[in-house]
């Protein structure tokens, strides 16, 4: 992997935005997603503003004991900010789901249509390609996440639940969206990629590299179940390994990014 | 090397697991020469192609293009070449402009040239008009007329061109011919993969036929004259007498004779050479000329006389 020009992976980066906005499918893939899971946490708290059962002191004081963002909430607002903070981890999902869906239809549609060998036959450095191709992948992934939380927020502050806005500006929320969201991402494109190279249909890709989504639902289950909640460290913790992985996994990356593996294996 | 060189390849091999693609090519083309690959399917053109575009490495041997190593010096290879792939390979969700200017930028054109460039050829391609349309509408010549302006929008001193009329119309077939002829003016070295042996026969100076390794390379009409059917076929006023047919025998330039009746077909090397000679002995030995005429082998009957037997005809479709 020789130095990346940004000059190139600009290039890169360009065409293939070009290409992922006439992609009708893959716009809708990058859009709902954020749309629904920004809708329904603003829909359950709303509904539930109302609805949701006023807790015992006792239970108060405890759960606050255990998120200090929590103080001051009263026994209604305390079953609220449990129930919005479950939706942090689906904040996860969307730096996951995104960049896998654009790496999946980029990579595997150069391989439909055979375009990567004029590209390869250009200065273009490998490594350029790859890292505008990530970049690409990833940005739109990260920015639907936090547009979505962005969304969330005003939405809460202004119109739903004001009290609400420490708690999901909290350590965990700002650590899991702004930092452990990336990390996500970065691992979900180079599983885009490393399957990509070795399957021909974008939705076998998404499909197989959608194994990168079943520990955030995992944590979501287990969360749910068990009644806990993982915190700010927690979060950053698990970003710190993702990133320790996630180098790994860009050495397979490049290896099966190779010129001559493209040309002379990807079929 | 030699300045004059654009294309060289020493001992040039390439194996894939324990199968060799391509084994011991050597290679030389000047500057400005079209130089033909002819070869049937998996003789090994593309992985030739892919070897000196500095797109894969050989496993054997070296080469160089204008000078540069194209393992040492790859991306300073791969600025100075130009490739139309077998496939045109393009972006079918942007524009004809769009497709230009992502390879223009790749190869770090200024903006002003890059549009400069982009509009030239678009509109030497007859694709000016259609320059905002998304290339996956456009039938399958005006792809290729893309992906070959495409491979020429930096101008590179070293051109290759996977079958670039495959796919177009006859007027579309005689742009790229003209273009291909005018890259040679100026200087270009364009190596032609093609099974269009007529095409290769106008377009090239040298042909190379290859079947892992080039198994013969040379001129259009060396080679035909080297398949030893250049023949003059003479027509006399009466049949051959047998001194005469003897008499051009003797000669050392003459590889055969035959009569057959008032017929001579005299078999030779180079026609261009030996017609005025072995027409001014027959005069000169009384021989009463009708007419004259050349017949040469076929660039056709050459490829099959290198690549093994002509494969059996049984008369065509009902």
């Amino acid at each position: 992997m020789g130095l990346v020009r940004t000059a190139m992976v600009g290039a890169v980066v360009r065409r293939e935005v070009r290409e992922i906005v006439r992609n009708r499918l893959l716009v809708s893939s990058i859009i709902l997603p954020p749309v629904l899971l920004t809708a329904a946490p603003i829909i359950l708290v709303a509904l539930g503003s109302k609805a949701a059962p006023d807790l015992p002191a006792d239970q108060v004081a405890q759960l606050v004991a255990r998120h200090p963002s929590w103080v001051g909430l009263d026994g209604r607002q305390v079953v609220m900010a449990y129930a919005i903070s479950q939706f942090l981890a689906t904040f996860l999902i969307l730096p996951a789901y995104i960049p896998l869906a654009i790496a999946s239809y980029s990579i595997v549609g150069e391989k439909q249509t055979r375009s990567l060998e004029a590209v390869l036959a250009t200065p273009l450095r490998t490594s350029e390609l790859l890292a505008g191709k990530a970049v690409a992948a990833l940005v739109p992934g990260i920015l639907a996440s936090w547009l979505a939380f962005a969304t969330l927020l005003t939405l809460t502050a202004v119109l739903v639940a004001p009290a609400l806005l420490p708690v999901i500006t909290d350590d965990a929320w700002l650590a899991g969206v702004l930092v452990l969201g990336p990390a996500v991402g970065l691992i979900s494109v180079e599983a885009g990629i490393i399957v990509s190279s070795r399957v021909n249909d974008p939705r076998v890709a998404q499909q197989i590299g959608g194994i990168v989504i079943l520990p955030i639902l995992a944590l979501i289950v287990l969360q749910g179940a068990g009644g806990f909640l993982v915190d700010g460290p927690a979060y950053l913790a698990g970003a710190a390994v993702l990133v320790v992985i996630a180098a790994g996994g860009l050495r397979l990356a490049v290896a099966l990014f190779g010129r001559e593996t493209i040309l002379t294996r990807w079929r | 090397m030699t300045e004059s060189v654009a294309v060289r390849a020493v001992g040039l091999g390439r194996r894939f697991g324990a199968q060799w693609a391509l084994r011991g090519v050597d290679l030389e083309l000047a500057r400005g020469e079209v130089f033909g690959l002819l070869g049937p399917n998996g003789a090994g053109k593309t992985t030739t192609v892919r070897l000196l575009s500095a797109l894969i490495a050989p496993t054997e041997g070296r080469a160089w293009i204008d000078g540069l190593d194209v393992i040492a010096d790859a991306e300073a290879v791969r600025a100075r070449i130009g490739v139309l792939t077998e496939t045109p390979g393009l972006y079918e969700r942007l524009t004809a402009v769009q497709n230009l200017e992502f390879f223009g930028r790749l190869h770090a054109l200024a903006p002003a040239v890059r549009r400069e460039r982009m509009e030239r050829l678009l509109r030497l391609f007859d694709l000016w008009d259609r320059r905002e349309g998304l290339v996956g509408t456009f039938s399958k010549g005006m792809k290729q007329k893309l992906a070959i302006a495409r491979a020429l929008l930096h101008e590179p001193s070293v051109l290759f061109l996977d079958e670039p009329t495959a796919a177009l119309d006859p007027e579309a077939a005689f742009v790229v011919r003209e273009a291909i002829a005018a890259l040679k003016g100026q200087g270009r070295t364009i190596v032609l993969c093609t099974h269009n042996l007529d095409e290769a026969e106008r377009l090239c100076d040298r042909i190379g036929f290859l079947r892992t390794s080039l198994l013969r390379l040379d001129s259009p009409s060396r080679l035909r004259g080297l398949a030893g059917k250049a023949v003059l076929e003479v027509q006399l006023a009466t049949p051959s007498p047998a001194d005469l047919v003897a008499r051009v025998q003797a000669r050392p330039e003459v590889r055969g004779v035959e009569a057959a009746g008032s017929i001579l077909d005299i078999s030779v090397d180079d026609l261009t050479r030996d017609t005025p000679d072995l027409v001014r002995t027959l005069a000169g030995a009384g021989a009463a000329i009708l007419g004259v005429r050349t017949r040469t082998a076929s660039l056709e009957d050459v490829y099959f006389e290198v690549m093994g037997a002509r494969p059996p005809t049984d008369g065509g479709p009902p």
